[in-house]
This record gives C-alpha cells, structure tokens and sequence, in this order.
C-alpha cells in the first residue's frame, strides 16, 4: 500500500500530536470531550492552522488554513450534522459549486447521471433528481460522500457520524467505508461509540489532553486498554449502580398508541426503580417519552402517573404532576443556548422564585448555585450562555433544571450521548442518585452497556412495538440485540473486525 | 440601567448592556444640542408635544416588543389602528354612544390582532408575509367603510384629554398613564415568568417546547394583545387629532418597528429591554422635532428615521468587529 | 418513484398558469371587453411595472432576503429622470433608461453593501433604505410636479408602442427580462448559487460559495429593475409628483409569493413571479368589472397574499409528507 502519510507536530490546543495515516485504511480517532480530536480533524478541513509541528501529504507539505486548500489536496469532511441544501436535488447538491458545464450552460444531465453512477458505486439506491428535503440523516450522509468522491477526495474525515443513525444505517454506513477502502481512500474518524470502532477500524490513535497517548493497529488492542488510554486511570467502576428498595408504582402506561409511531405500549416504573427502554434508533423510544410527557400527541391509550390520569397533550399537566423530561437533544430541545446557565437552570422553577407575582434574582442567584455544587457543574459566571460549556456540563445544566423540579418520575433520553467517558460516570451516578431518592426513572438508551449496567428492567422496543423485558439478572447483550432487531445478528457488540 | 434579560456571548453581552445606556446617551445629546441650537426644544409646551406625538407610537410599541422578542413581526398594527379609529368614528357617527364606539374599536383591534396569531400559529403561516397582506386587508376594510370621509365631532370630554395638560404646567394629561403602561410593561417583560417564556420563545421555540411553555398559545396571546394595543393606540390617535378616517396612521407600523429596533430589540428574537424600546420611541420624536423647531423640511425626518434605523443594526455589528480586532492586538 | 420531484416542480408552475387561464376566463366572462385585444393590452400594460419589479426581486427572496426599499426607488427614479428631461429638452428615451438604471443601481448597491457586507438583516436594512428614499425623493422634489411636456416625445411614443396590437413596449421588455433571467437563475453556477444560498446559508458558506458576491448583485440588480421601473412609470403615466408608486412594495411581494417564490427562500422561478404579477392584475380586474369598489383594492390583495401564502405551505406540507413516506417504503 502506497503512503498516504501524515504527521503533526503541536498546537495551542494540541501539544505534540501526532497522527500517521496510510492509504486505504480506516482509522479511528479515540479521545474525551476536549482531548483534541475535532482540532486535529478541523486542521484537516482547513479550519484552524496548527501553530507548531509538520504536516505532510504524502512526500510534499500539507498546505493549511483554507477550506479551499484542503479540498485541493483531496481532504473532504462529513461533520455530524449533514449540511446539505434541502431545495436542492440529490445531483446539485452532490455537485454543488461544480456544477458541470456544456458551453456556459450548466448540463444537468451530466450531473444526474454522473450523481446516479456514484451512489451505485457506494451501493445506494437513491434518485439524483428527487429535492434534498425529507431524507434520513443516514441518507444525507451518503449524498456527503459522493460529493466527496466526485471532488476526487482521498481522505475523508468523519465526525460522529453514526450518533444518529440506526442499526441497518450504521451497518451501511460502514458498507460504504469499506468501499472506500477498497477503493484505495483513507477514512479517519472520530467516535464515542467503541463498539462499532473495534468493528470497522485498521488502526487506532487515542488522544487525551491534546497528544497522542498511542497509536495501535485495532487487532492488537482492546476495549479496557483503549478506555484506560482515553482516561488515564482505571475505570473499574463505569456503571455505579446500587441496589434501591422499590416502591409503589408511580407511572403506568397502558395501550399507548399514535399510528405513525408506536403501538400498544404498556408498562410500568415503580419508585426507586429504573426501566431502561432499548431498542435500535427509529424504534420509537423517544416518540413514547414525549408522547408521555406531552411534548406529542397520542391517539388511544393512557397513562396515569401516580393512579391520577394525565392529560394527552399536556407538557403543564405533566410538570404539575411532577413529571420530567430529560429530551434527546440537549442543544435544540433541552437547552436555551444563547441564554445563561442561571436563566436554563431556573427555566422550570418559577414557583420557586417568585414572591407574588415577581421573579426574586437573588433566589436565582441561589438556586443556581445549589445545583453547580450538586452536580458540579463547571462555568465561569451564572450568567454566562450555556453555548460554551461543554457537552458534558451542558447535560448537566438540564439534569440540573429538571431535577430541580423535584420530580416523582424522570424521563432520560440518551442521557450520555455524545459526552466524554469521565462525565458519563458522573450522569450515571447522579441518576443512580435520583432513584435511591426515590424517583422513578425511565431511561432510554441505544448504548447496551450503559442499559445492562444501570437498569433494573430492560423493556425492548422494535419498530414501534414492544417486544421483550428482561430483569436485571436475567439480561445479556445477545438477547436484548436479538429482541431489538428480529432475532438478526447483524449488530453486535462482540464481534471485532 | 436594568439589567438586560438575556446574553448573548460576553462582547455581546457587554454590548448589549451598553447598548441601554448608548441609546439614553444618544437621546440625552440630541435634547442637549437641540436645546443649544433652538429656542424652544426645552419649554413645556414642545416636550408635551413631544410625548403627545409619541403616544401612539409607544403604546403599539410596548406590545410589539413582546411580539418580535418571541421571533415574530406584525407589520399590519398601523392599520389594525386605522381600522380602529374608522370603525370609532363610523359607528359614533351612525348614532352610537361614545363609549359603545370605543368599546367596538377595541374590540375590532383583539379581533384583528387574533386573526394575525391565528394565521401564524395555528395555520402555520409566516408572520412578515401574512402581516404584509393583513396590513393590505385590514387599511382596505377601513378604506371600504369609510372610503373618503372622515368623522371629525366628538365628544369634548375625550378630545381634550388627548390634547390637554394638567393645569399650566407642561405635563400632558396622558403622561402618567403612558408612563404607568411602561412600568407595568417592564416589569411584565423583565420580572415574570410571562416576560421569561416570551424570551425563552425567541431564544429556541423547540426547547420551549419542551420546557413545557406553549408556545402557540402564548404567541397568540401576545398576537392578539398587540391587535388590543393598536386599537387603543387608534382611539388616542381618532381623539388626539379629532378625527376617523381610514389615512390614519400610514406608515406608522415602520415608525414602532424602528423604535424598538433602535432601542436595542434584535429582530431575530430572544433580546430586548422595555426601558431601550421608551428611549428609542423617545429619540425618534426629539429627532423629529427638533428639525420641525429648526423649520427644516419635515420629510428630512423619514430620512432621519432611516438612518436612525440602519445606525440601529449596523452599529452592534461594527462595533463587534472592532472589538475583535482590538482583541487581537 | 422518481418523478415526485419533477411532478412537484412542473406542478407549481403549471397549476399557475391554469389558474391565470381560468380567471382571464372568468374576468373574462364578467366583463367581455377584458378578452379582446384591447382588455389584453390594458391588461398588459398595468401589470407591466410590478411585473418586472417581482422578477427583479425574485431572486432576492430565493435568497430569503427581501427587498422593501425598491417602491421607493421607482419613485426616486422617476422623478428624477423627468427632472433631467425638463431641464435638458434633447433627452432622449436611451439616457432616460440609462439615468433609472443608475440611480436603481445605486440604491441596490448600498443596499448590497449593508446586507452582504455588515450580514444585517435585509428585512431592517431595506426599510432604512425605504425611509431614506422616499424622504429623499420629497426632499429633492421639494413638490415640484413634472408632466407630459417636459417628457421627451421619444419616450411617451415608446410607451405607446405596440406589437400585433396586444403587446405593448413595456411588457415586451419584461418578457425579455424573464427569459433572460430564468435562463440564468437555472443555467449559470452563480444563478444556482443563489438557491443554494437561500436554501441553506450556513452550509452555503461552508462549501464556499461566494455568498457575498452572490448577495450584493442581487440587491443591485434589484435596484436596477426598479430603476428601470421608473422609466416604466414615466412611459405609462406621462407624469410624476413625489409620491409616485407609493405603497406598492407589497404589492410585488404578493405577486413573488403567489407566484411560487417562498418567503423561506431556496424555490420558486422567475416565470412564476410573472404569472403571480398577471393573476393578481386579472383577479384586480375582474373584481373591478364586478363593479367592486376601488377602495377595496388593497384589501384583496393584502387576501390574495394571505390565500398565496397557506396554498403554498398546503402544497409544501404534502410533498413533505409525499418525500417522508416514501423515505420510509424505501427502509422496508
């Protein structure tokens, strides 16, 4: 295999990092929230420009600090959250700014056939000529790395990209790098997900604290080795679950339906108890949470909280009656990001605050410093936007606004995604907490080890209905994935390369 | 200087912060130079017209920053005013008492009002398109019931209470319910739970949602209360000036638009004080009548507010830029 | 499977056209004298200003930005051509076009500067821009009247001129106009960038795409449009005072949004604006013929706009719904 090689030195934000790519590998990038990988990545793009060290492509010097200069030497980045222009067709996105000519026209029907070639090539069927607008992430994702061939990429950097997608995607989207292997191209990408890295990757390089900790080939290493890498010590207690005593029934769920989404959901969450609700993304976890707690609609079904009916619709009648949410996106749903982390934490505690009819700041003031000390929660000033924290404290600023509500019954959806492995044990705990308070906690996970460590039921969801329970005692990987997923073992976690 | 609701990044937030205090300093030179520069800016009789002729304007404002601090726009208040103040002088005209008229008149602004949220939230319709065609609608029933004519008797009572001041001194008699409206305004928008959830609207209507505001019912709210206000705003206008028609206040919707632009309200939702919102309202018409004292052509002043305007979103901007670059050095 | 997006596409267009044909028909039927060769031309003939005005700031609302200052520059223009032509009788109707072009030129550069340069919000910006114009114009007229004498002779014939005895002059220039800048907006990269700039900014940015370029022509061609605008003022009315096309910003915007071009920007065509402009002359029309009362123009069009605007989310709203559905038969 010819050397497609690169090399760095430091940077402000990095400090003697190094990473060594080949052609026709796949490479994962390992590290917690801040460890340096998106800066390397975006070093890369083009976006920043490392102050120190080398740089090189190949037998020449990597040319930084233009977007535009990295696509000329073959770099092209698929982020996390596709951006593509949703008017646009499947073709003109792909050749987007390129638009290939006949005479000064442009020739769409170059652009459609040469569209429609390229996702053969990635084993797609998708139609050049259909708008943008109503694909699946997974789908834009594709479109993402067609344009990338078409501009003759030989890198591809992927950020997160499968945080969003389901199982059958993921199980494509690696497909499609494998293509792009054998096709002689290098993929680095960056994830959280460890399972699916030891799936697909060649080569492994952890960063912690902006350098590089090791470089290995993914055969040679394994799951304990490479998290002990990420975080520097042992992580023996990942999942501190503690036995809580079980108390009455605080929410029941009985027939719960709304057609497009789910059918026939019932089940039940008793105080101190936590329910995880697994299942592959799309099976409808996060439609039944916010079909309980009101954010959507149902059609038939009930659900009582505490024997007390709860109304359909209703966020305010969950809140009265001490429901929460914790929701799946904590930047566009959970937080308010250009406002202080006083005003987020203090969104659902009006009552708290107010005297008659105005709000009292220094109560704020309080309560906000009540809630950084309970969670520890890391910020500058209280009223500083929540937009600069980092992932894992901003989770922690809406657990905070929630649990500030004193809630009976709490609802975390993908309470961890997308945060470093040193706060996630800090989530855990704090939910762990919350049920040796007594609450009720509904828990909806697509990480298997995060639901086998800290449930005490497991309720497994398949295309919108629900499929299988497991206890604690009695719950494996095997036979959660199984239920998950049609008895298909496509997805597991234990299968390496 | 109330302290601003909501930051955006620390230069932001220092800007905005300043940007209260900007605009008050701003107001405070004009009133110096025009008093240096003309004889009468400062007598009582021309700062009693000052706030007479920025009545209408305020009351409308006060409710519109609500409005475009939840990320809508309502484009159409000028003429909910106008169909106010014609429907008052019709119905007064056609033998009604007059406190059956004003009660229509304001009636007839919820209505409007409530027919702009409607189209916005529950149909889903985007407010400055919709609110371009309701301000065509609504000036052109008025146009259809009024056409020509104005109305121009009414009762003195009302008429005089528009125009007049407390015995000799300059304080014009609507004063202190105009300045009473703006405490109770501040307060709602800065120190209650309302005022918090029509930030939160702006700032991110999905994690409003979720937060369990609804956020079609309060937009509604806060559409139908603007529709409320630009009725009373067409009833102190019909009274003030003594007369219906169904020209009234052309043009104004961009004077209110300005003023709260101008007082530091961000068009894209989610920022703005009450106390900037007064102090731009205020500006605008020292503006105005200062020129008018100095006897320069009255049309400089559309300039002036277009200026006034553009100052108003390119300034943060700019200055933003430079303090980055100062930043750098 | 393939053809929703082109049935979506054609179908936009197309269902604007029958329903033109179908209210000319209706108007027609109302008031006979609309279909002969005399209502045409009228008909022509007053849509003719905002027609060209609504292609002119098409592609500015593609870019979700709009434009609110180019009434005002008609006005501007206008008067002041015809002050160059009183104070200069050997004008002729090439320097009247080339005067308009300028000053619209002018009024949408400055505009271009603010909006793409600073990145304020065109919404704010072109309503300075309006206030400014149009204090401009009252203020440099200082209500000073122009009319048909001082117009040079060459430019009323122009306006008079017409072809095959339906077509007058005017709207010939805006069937060109349209050709030529449908054929861009579809043809040309930088026509295509401005789709890709009003669909997505952020992403458009990122892949680099001129956006500043892109932006700051946009506004000026606007500009230029309503600049020629005022020639068209002046060939129609043979007269102008300062307040000359007062008001009708709105009016252009209604026929751009009934035509198909979204408020959310990245869709919609030029020929769509055009037959936006005709529909809502006809249906003008035809409620005139019913005798319906002038004072009530402003009315139907503010529900014109009304009714364009929730026809359009409907339509958008089911080929979503259409796309999504079959996203989820093609997972199966």
């Amino acid at each position: 295999m010819q050397g497609v090689d690169k090399r760095f030195g430091g940077a402000i934000a990095l400090k003697g990092a190094d990473l060594s790519i080949r052609a026709g590998e796949i490479h994962a990038l390992l590290g917690e929230n801040g460890a340096g990988k998106s800066t390397m990545l975006k070093i890369l793009a083009g976006v920043h420009v490392n102050d120190d060290g080398k740089i090189r492509l190949g037998q020449n010097d990597f040319i930084t600090g233009s977007p535009q200069a990295s696509i000329n030497q073959g770099i092209a980045v698929i982020y996390q959250e596709p951006s593509l222009f949703l008017d646009l067709s499947l073709a003109e996105n792909v050749f987007i700014g390129r638009q290939p000519k006949k005479g000064i026209a442009i020739d769409w029907d170059f652009a459609e056939q040469e569209a429609a070639r390229l996702f053969n090539e990635l084993g797609v069927q998708l139609d050049p000529k259909r708008p943008a607008r109503g694909l699946s992430i997974a789908d834009q994702q594709v479109v993402e790395i067609a344009k990338a061939l078409s501009m003759n990429a030989n890198i591809i950097l992927m950020d997160e990209p499968t945080a969003a997608l389901s199982a059958s995607e993921v199980e494509r989207l690696m497909t499609v790098m494998r293509s792009l292997r054998s096709a002689n191209k290098a993929v680095i990408f960056v994830s959280h997900r460890l399972d699916e890295v030891f799936a697909i990757s060649d080569h492994i390089t952890v960063m912690r604290d902006g350098a590089t900790v090791s470089e290995s080939k993914t055969s040679t290493t394994d799951l304990q080795r490479v998290i002990r890498e990420m975080v520097g010590r042992e992580l023996t207690e990942l999942y501190p679950k503690n036995e809580h005593p079980i108390g009455d029934v605080v929410l029941e769920v009985q027939a719960l339906t709304n057609p497009a989404y789910f059918r026939n959901i019932s089940f039940k969450v008793r105080a101190g108890e936590i329910v995880a609700l697994a299942g592959l993304v799309g099976s409808g976890r996060s439609e039944v949470a916010r079909a309980i707690f009101g954010v959507d609609q149902y059609e038939t079904g009930t659900v009582k909280i505490k024997n007390i009916n709860l109304k359909k619709g209703s966020p305010v009648d969950a809140m009265a009656k001490r429901i929460a949410l914790v929701p799946e996106d904590r930047r566009q749903q959970g937080l308010f990001m250009a406002a202080g982390v006083n005003r987020n934490i203090s969104m659902e505690s009006f009552d708290q605050l107010k005297g008659k009819v105005f709000l009292n700041f220094k109560k704020e003031r309080a309560l906000t410093d009540i809630w950084r000390d309970k969670l520890s929660i890391k910020f500058v000033n209280q009223s500083d936007p929540v937009d600069r924290l980092s992932g894992g404290n901003q989770q922690k600023t809406v657990l905070a606004k929630w649990l500030a509500t004193d809630p009976d019954f709490l609802i975390v959806d993908e309470p961890t995604r997308g945060i470093d492995v040193g706060t996630k044990s800090e989530v855990h705990r704090l939910i762990d907490k919350a049920a040796g308070e007594g609450k009720a906690i509904l828990m909806i996970s697509s990480e298997l080890p995060e639901v086998l460590g800290m449930a005490d039921r497991i309720i497994v969801m398949r295309e919108g209905h629900q499929v299988a329970e497991f206890s604690r005692k009695e719950a494996t990987q095997e036979k959660i994935i199984e239920a998950a997923t049609t008895g298909k073992k496509g997805w597991s976690l234990g299968n390496h390369i | 200087m109330s302290v601003p609701t909501t930051e955006k990044s620390p230069k932001k937030a220092r800007f905005t912060f300043t940007w209260d205090t900007s605009i008050l300093l701003l107001l405070l030179t004009v009133c110096v130079l025009a008093s240096l520069t003309t004889d009468n800016f400062l007598s009582s009789i021309n700062i009693s017209q000052i706030f007479s002729n920025s009545s209408e304007i305020l009351i409308i404002g006060f409710a519109l920053t609500f409005l475009i601090i939840t990320g809508e726009i309502d484009l159409s208040v000028a003429s909910m005013l106008a169909l106010s103040s014609s429907l008052l002088g019709w119905s007064y005209a056609n033998g009604a008492p007059i406190w059956l008229a004003i009660l229509i008149a304001l009636a007839v602004g919820t209505l409007c009002g409530f027919f702009n949220g409607f189209l916005v939230t529950k149909i889903g319709l985007g407010s400055l398109a919709v609110t371009i065609g309701t301000l065509a609608l609504y000036r052109g029933i008025a146009n259809g019931i009024l056409g020509t004519n104005t109305v121009n008797e009414f009762p003195e009572f009302w008429t005089s209470f528009g125009f007049d001041t407390f015995g000799t001194t300059f304080i014009p008699q609507t004063l202190p319910v105009i300045i009473l409206m703006g405490i109770g305004f501040a307060l709602l928008l800065h120190n209650t739970p309302f005022g918090r959830r029509t930030l939160a609207i702006g700032l991110s209507p999905e994690a409003a949602r979720f937060a369990g505001i609804n956020v079609v019912r309060h937009k509604i709210i806060v559409f139908t209360f603007t529709g409320f206000m630009s009725g009373v705003a067409g009833v102190v206008y019909t009274f003030r000036f003594s007369t219906a028609q169904a020209d009234n206040g052309v043009g104004l919707e961009l004077l209110v638009i300005s003023a709260c632009l101008l007082g530091g309200v961000s068009i894209f939702g989610g920022i703005g004080t009450m106390w900037g919102v007064v102090a731009g309202v205020l500006l605008a018409s020292s503006v105005e009548s200062w020129l008018t004292l100095r006897e320069i052509n009255a049309q400089w002043r559309t300039i002036v507010t277009g200026l006034l305007l553009l100052i108003s979103v390119a300034a943060p901007v700019l200055v933003g830029k430079y303090k980055a670059k100062a930043g750098k050095i | 499977m393939a053809t929703i997006f082109k049935s979506r596409q054609i179908s936009r267009e197309t269902s604007l056209g029958i329903i033109l044909i179908f209210s000319v028909g209706l108007t027609g039927l109302i008031n006979p004298r609309f279909l002969t060769g005399d209502g045409t031309r009228d008909l022509l003939t007053s849509t003719a200003t905002v027609a060209l005005l609504a292609i002119g700031i098409a592609p500015i609302i593609i870019m979700r930005h709009i434009d609110l200052s180019i009434a005002s520059t008609v006005g501007l223009s206008a008067w002041v051509i015809a002050d160059f032509c009183a104070k200069n009788p050997g004008f002729t109707w090439v320097q009247c076009f080339i005067i308009g072009g300028i000053i619209g030129i002018l009024v949408g550069a400055l505009n271009g500067l603010l909006v793409a340069g600073l990145r304020l919000p065109s919404l704010v910006v072109t309503l300075g821009t309006l206030y400014i114009v149009r204090g401009a114009v009252y203020v440099v007229s200082n209500s000073v009247d122009y009319n048909a004498q001082e117009m040079p002779p060459s430019l009323l014939s122009l306006g008079q001129k017409v072809f095959f005895s339906v077509l007058p002059f005017p709207f010939l220039l805006v069937i060109i106009a349209t050709i030529i800048t449908a054929w861009y907006m579809k043809f040309t990269k930088p026509g295509r960038d401005c789709y890709a700039i009003g669909s997505n900014p952020n992403a458009a940015d990122l892949v680099g795409l001129k956006v500043f370029r892109r932006t700051f022509l946009a506004f000026v061609f606007s500009g230029f449009m309503a600049g020629i605008g005022g020639v068209f003022y002046l060939m129609r009315f043979a007269q102008v005072d300062s307040t000359a096309f007062y008001g009708q910003e709105l009016a252009v915007v209604a026929a751009c949004v009934i035509g198909g071009v979204t408020i959310l920007g990245g869709s919609g065509t030029v020929v769509g604006a055009l037959i936006g402009a005709l529909l809502v002359q006809t249906i003008q029309g035809g409620l005139a013929a019913l005798g319906v009362d002038a004072f009530w123009k402003s009315a139907i069009n503010g529900f014109l706009l009304i009714v364009a605007i929730f026809a359009d989310r409907r339509l958008a709203a089911r080929s979503e719904r259409a796309l999504l559905s079959q996203r989820i038969r093609e997972r199966e």
